[in-house]
């Protein structure tokens, strides 16, 4: 129980530790605006969890893959307009929708086991360490994408959000064929051999980059296509940007 | 003439494609463990797993290999599309309670999956 509450907690902060790290990294958020939109998020995963069991029996037993596609695309375009004009609006959305996709299975997970015999001690220590994981990688990763942007400027810092906010798009597409609104096309390259998705590293990499060992073919030209989409919008229109301050 | 007769047999096939009945199997939690354990289905066709939850708790359904993942809750049934896939082994497992629930799916010959069946 202990290190399945360690690995839960560790998949679904993570992606939500992450985004917030790279968008802390493009504009930096008071602790204020960062602490009401956890909190925020907190509560929409709390009612999207009570409301799961309910919505997930609409349209034939498919309707929370709907609900998270709709929340896979909402962090994609909420991301893109952050990294283009950088509003407050933008920040909440993403932030929100993430902790609301991931959060919620972690809630499920707690509020399910939390009863069980001698459950509580462990679920407690494994979300502790989990945390206290994720706070230590969200830091070295802060500091880390922070000495990259004064070095190298924004792109390497657009090119990292791009290909994270690619990955919710990866996440809409699995869900929509798990769904059969789209049918899955052979698979690219096989590489679970040379990395696991179910190792650290490769627990990690999806995390951070949306890493799949088996992707089919629709996956590999959604994922290029938006990365390079999202990558030309946050180029051309902050060049288009610059040009009108100067 | 020809051109439409062309586009209504384009649009039926397109109609009859998307509304093929992908074959269906049952998978049943109980006690934290899945039954069974091991379903065989055809290479490179699209099958249909409808999965009840038995148990007085949730359980997340999670594949890295099949790319799947979706929360079963108690006393309901989810609907979980698979394939087409090649030929191999798919594994899956709750996330929930890794170390009893764990299942694989066995891509194989049609003639395969008669004899196991």
């Amino acid at each position: 129980m202990l290190i399945t509450s360690l690995v839960m907690s560790l998949n679904q902060l993570l992606p939500v530790a992450i985004l917030l790290v790279l968008l802390q990294v493009v504009k930096k958020q008071s602790a204020l605006k960062i602490g009401s939109a956890l909190l925020i998020g907190a509560l929409m995963s709390f009612m999207y969890m009570q409301s799961a069991s309910w919505v997930s029996q609409w349209f034939e037993h498919q309707g929370l893959e709907y609900s998270q596609i709709g929340l896979c695309i909402t962090i994609f375009i909420a991301v893109l307009v952050f990294a283009i004009k950088q509003k407050s609006a933008a920040f909440y959305i993403a932030v929100i929708s993430t902790i609301t996709l991931y959060l919620s299975h972690y809630i499920i997970y707690l509020t399910s086991f939390w009863q069980s015999n001698d459950a509580g001690q462990s679920l407690f220590i494994g979300t502790l360490l989990g945390v206290g994981i994720c706070l230590s990688f969200s830091v070295l990763l802060y500091f880390l994408m922070n000495a990259i942007k004064h070095r190298f400027g924004m792109y390497p810092l657009f090119t990292l959000l791009a290909f994270n906010s690619a990955a919710k798009l990866l996440v809409a597409l699995d869900l929509a064929s798990q769904i059969d609104l789209i049918t899955n096309t052979a698979t690219v390259w096989d590489l679970r051999d040379v990395l696991s998705e179910n190792s650290e590293l490769g627990r990690v990499l999806r995390a951070l980059v949306g890493y799949e060992a088996t992707p089919d073919l629709m996956s590999v030209l959604i994922y290029s296509t938006s990365s390079v989409i999202f990558l030309s919008l946050c180029y051309v229109i902050s060049a288009s940007m610059s040009k009108e301050r100067v | 003439m020809t051109k439409r007769l062309f586009n209504q047999c384009l649009c039926c096939l397109l109609f009859l494609s998307f509304n093929a009945a992908s074959k269906e199997y049952l998978i049943i939690l109980k006690d934290h463990l899945f039954y069974p354990s091991q379903i065989t289905i055809p290479a490179n066709k699209k099958v249909k797993l409808l999965i009840e939850n038995q148990d007085s708790t949730p359980e997340e359904f999670d594949s890295f290999d099949l790319n799947r993942e979706k929360v079963l809750y108690p006393n309901r049934k989810s609907i979980i599309y698979i394939g087409p896939l090649s030929k191999g082994y798919y594994e899956f497992f709750g996330e929930f309670s890794p170390n009893t629930a764990r299942g694989v799916v066995i891509v194989g010959d049609e003639e395969a999956q008669h004899a196991n069946n």
